[in-house]
């Protein structure tokens, strides 16, 4: 039901064995957010040696069959920047380089590592298609320095610590409710104001414990702070003002072509953000065919 | 005297040439060397007057200012720690960060400065008719403008300067007075560094500052590298009451560079320096308030004392990554504890003030931590938020033997005891030391008598035993 499984190497466990390392894994769930993958760790100790083997890490990621399928469909998505098709593993690990498999590891792992049944898959979905967008965008804008893998990652993790709080605190779906309508202030102050902490924090914790890089850490940490996109000279690194803006105008061009605007954030940030990507409105109307066939592509 | 010791800088110049740049650079100034025709006077990265210009520049000045020469104003600035970013990066990239921060001191000394590079990461400023308020302010900005950190390689470099600031003299001559504000530059860095020192007019003795930024930069860069592979560590040290039982546990930083462990306190202060404090602040928050929730699930509920650095308190997020930890650990707040140093409890801030009562508040407990080695005050006792007091391990060393400090101890434990204060006694190491903590009645001891700091897993096992029993 949580999508949490644990891949073949689970099935040859003896039956009782199983209760027990699920009870116990529900207990750690049940105190914690969801701890950072095993394979993420594996792959840093690949990373740390002089001379890393991608065969072995190959033979990890092969392990999870589910873990494996996720990302040759991701590393071959049109979001991820390759323009070569990937067929397996190893072609992915080849063309991605250990660094940024470990990224996509991570975004694949996300969703896994929370429940996926009632309003969370509506919301895993949206933010799927924001990522894949994301992802799309930063290709498209060609800027130095945005790699179209951190975009897309960012765009998955932006916005997870919505679903820790959404499990945290009965209220919280209300807040949700008010602060997606709220005009003036921004989004987290809504938060804060009837909480004593906000998604982004939250969300920011989690990919530091899940070792994301720091600009992307920072990124989700900041992502509604007009303030820190607009500052002069500059609050934050250049390469998390633009993932902040490639995912808040892939949302915004996801909202204008379903046509479902429930956020007030492009009113708040929108002009902040297209100068950070070098266009302006017109660039973006032109970009709507392109962005439609990539949100068919990721659903 | 002066001028010696001034010219005895000179042939740095030549060194200064060959670290410069590109092939090509070193290649077009060497060749204008042996043409014999006139040495460059402006610096290429920086767009600064040159060093062997700087007296005919200043001389300049001098006569501009001979009415009024005291308002003639000289500051030597001096990068802190500097040396450390060409051994690491190269040159090329050091000349990029030259250029940014000469950038930096342009637009706060203004048009009018006149400005030199006196040293690969030596200038001065020169000022006509500016006062000491006006020389003062300056000085403020020039810190904090270049205090902007600047991504280099991956890191995040935190640039910092030392100033001195002095004035023309009657019997100055253009050498004499740059060298005073050398020295007084001396001795910012003397006092640490990242300051501004101000010399009206009588020369200060030398100094010597010894300089471990290489040990610093070592230790960053291992941070980095940490940070991004999740190669940090937590240990625990428990904290213990007279029957036995935990009275909470102190979470420490752990990290190896060139395989041997560095030191928190080590840790914390490069940690600072280079903002990464932010990343691991937040790191450590969660690790301390998952410990705390996994030792509450095996039947061993306690305390976990997290230290707090002067970074962490002065921002304004810090009660939202205090609440996010405790939120995403499922931790009530009174399982955490924030250990702090007194002046931080005293600190005028408006922010550090808010964020102490705001944990006070959530009931996040609050340590004075290392009291006794400060200038700690009896009298701000009464006011401070605090719930729990901790003696230095410096003030432990000295019993059983020093009876005055003996006394000291009981009677500060009793005052606290009635402020509603837990007392506890770091550092104790000996079954002596432990009686007489006991005997002056505080409430718990912490030391390597009782256990080391160990990591999650030994604390467990630890714990297991000591409830067998």
């Amino acid at each position: 039901m949580d999508g949490n499984e644990e891949g073949p190497l689970m099935d040859k466990r003896a039956a009782g064995q199983e209760t027990v390392t699920t009870a116990l894994e529900d207990n750690l769930r049940a105190i914690d957010i969801p701890p950072r993958p095993l394979i993420i760790d594996r792959i840093r100790d690949e990373m740390m040696q002089g001379d890393p083997c991608l065969r072995r890490v190959g033979q990890l990621i092969s392990a999870d069959v589910g873990l494996a399928a996720g990302l040759i469909k991701t590393a071959g998505s049109p979001s991820f920047g390759l323009r070569t098709r990937v067929r397996s593993v190893a072609d992915a690990l080849m063309l991605l380089g250990l660094d940024v498999t470990s990224r996509a590891v991570a975004a694949i792992s996300l969703r896994r590592a929370f429940p996926n049944s009632g309003h969370y898959v509506r919301f895993w979905d949206a933010s799927a298609r924001i990522a894949a967008l994301s992802g799309w965008l930063a290709q498209e804008v060609s800027l130095p320095g945005l790699p179209a893998a951190d975009a897309y990652t960012f765009g998955l993790f932006r916005d997870c610590g919505i679903v820790i709080l959404l499990r945290r605190l009965p209220t919280y779906m209300q807040t949700l409710a008010r602060a997606n309508g709220d005009t003036g202030r921004s989004f987290t102050a809504v938060e804060r104001a009837e909480h004593p902490t906000d998604h982004a924090v939250v969300g920011g914790l989690m990919a530091v414990d899940w070792w994301l890089p720091e600009e992307i850490c920072q990124a989700i940490r900041h992502h509604h702070d007009r303030a820190a996109l607009a500052s002069f000279p500059p609050d934050l690194p250049t390469l998390s003002r633009r993932l902040i803006a490639v995912s808040q105008t892939a949302e915004h061009l996801l909202q204008q072509l379903s046509g479902a605007s429930r956020t007030q954030e492009w009113a708040k940030l929108g002009e902040v953000c297209l100068p950070l990507l070098g266009i302006d409105e017109e660039d973006l109307r032109q970009m709507h065919p392109g962005a439609t066939a990539i949100i068919q592509t990721a659903d | 005297m002066i001028a010696e010791s001034f010219l005895r800088l000179v042939p740095e110049r030549s060194e200064i040439i060959k670290r410069k740049g590109t092939a090509s650079g070193r290649f077009r100034l060497r060749v204008r060397a042996m043409t014999g025709s006139p040495p460059a006077r402006s610096d290429p990265t920086t767009g600064f007057h040159l060093r062997n210009a700087a007296p005919s520049v200043v001389a300049r000045l001098f006569a501009a200012t001979d009415r009024v020469p005291a308002s003639l104003c000289a500051m030597w600035l001096d990068l802190d720690r500097f040396r450390q970013v060409n051994d690491s990066f190269g040159y090329a990239e050091a000349d990029a960060v030259i250029a940014l921060i000469a950038g930096r001191i342009r637009s706060v000394a203004g048009e009018r400065a006149t400005l030199l590079r006196m040293g690969s990461d030596e200038f001065a400023i020169l000022l006509s008719a500016v006062a000491t308020p006006d020389a003062e302010r300056i000085a403020g900005r020039l810190l904090a403008t270049i205090d902007q950190p600047i991504p280099l390689g991956g890191i995040l470099l935190r640039p910092s300067v030392s100033i001195g600031i002095t004035w023309r003299l009657a019997a100055d001559d253009p050498l004499s007075l740059l060298a005073r504000a050398d020295r007084a530059m001396g001795e910012a860095k003397r006092q640490g560094g990242d300051r501004f020192v101000v010399v009206a007019a009588e020369p200060l003795g030398a100094t010597s500052a010894a300089w471990s930024a290489r040990q610093d930069l070592e230790i960053e860069s291992v941070l980095h590298a940490s940070l991004a592979t999740g190669d940090l560590d937590l240990h625990y040290q428990p904290i213990v009451r007279p029957d036995g039982s935990v009275e909470a546990v102190e979470a420490l930083m752990r990290c190896a560079v060139g395989g041997r462990q560095v030191s928190p306190l080590q840790l914390v202060a490069v940690a600072e320096k280079t903002g990464l404090i932010v990343r691991i602040g937040e790191w450590i928050l969660l690790q301390g308030a998952r410990c705390a929730a996994r030792l509450r699930a095996q039947g061993c509920p306690t305390k976990v004392a997290i230290n707090i650095s002067r970074l962490q308190l002065y921002s304004e997020s810090f009660l939202g990554n205090l609440h996010a930890a405790l939120i995403c650990a499922r931790l009530p707040a009174d399982a955490i504890e924030l250990e702090l140093t007194e002046s931080l409890f005293v600190d005028a801030s408006p922010v550090v003030q808010a964020n102490l009562r705001g944990a006070r508040e959530a009931g996040v407990g609050l340590a004075i931590d290392d009291f006794g080695t400060g200038y700690s005050s009896l009298a701000n006792l009464k006011d401070l938020p605090a719930t729990k007091l901790k003696f230095d391990r410096a003030f432990i060393n000295e019993l059983p033997e020093d009876r005055r400090a003996f006394a000291i101890l009981s009677a500060i434990t009793r005052l606290a005891g009635e402020l509603g204060m837990v007392v506890v006694a770091e550092g104790v190491e000996t079954a002596a030391q432990l009686a007489a903590c006991e005997a002056a009645r505080v409430d718990a001891t912490q030391g390597f008598l009782h256990a080391k700091p160990m990591s999650e897993e030994e604390l467990s096992q630890w714990m297991e035993t000591r409830k067998a029993r």
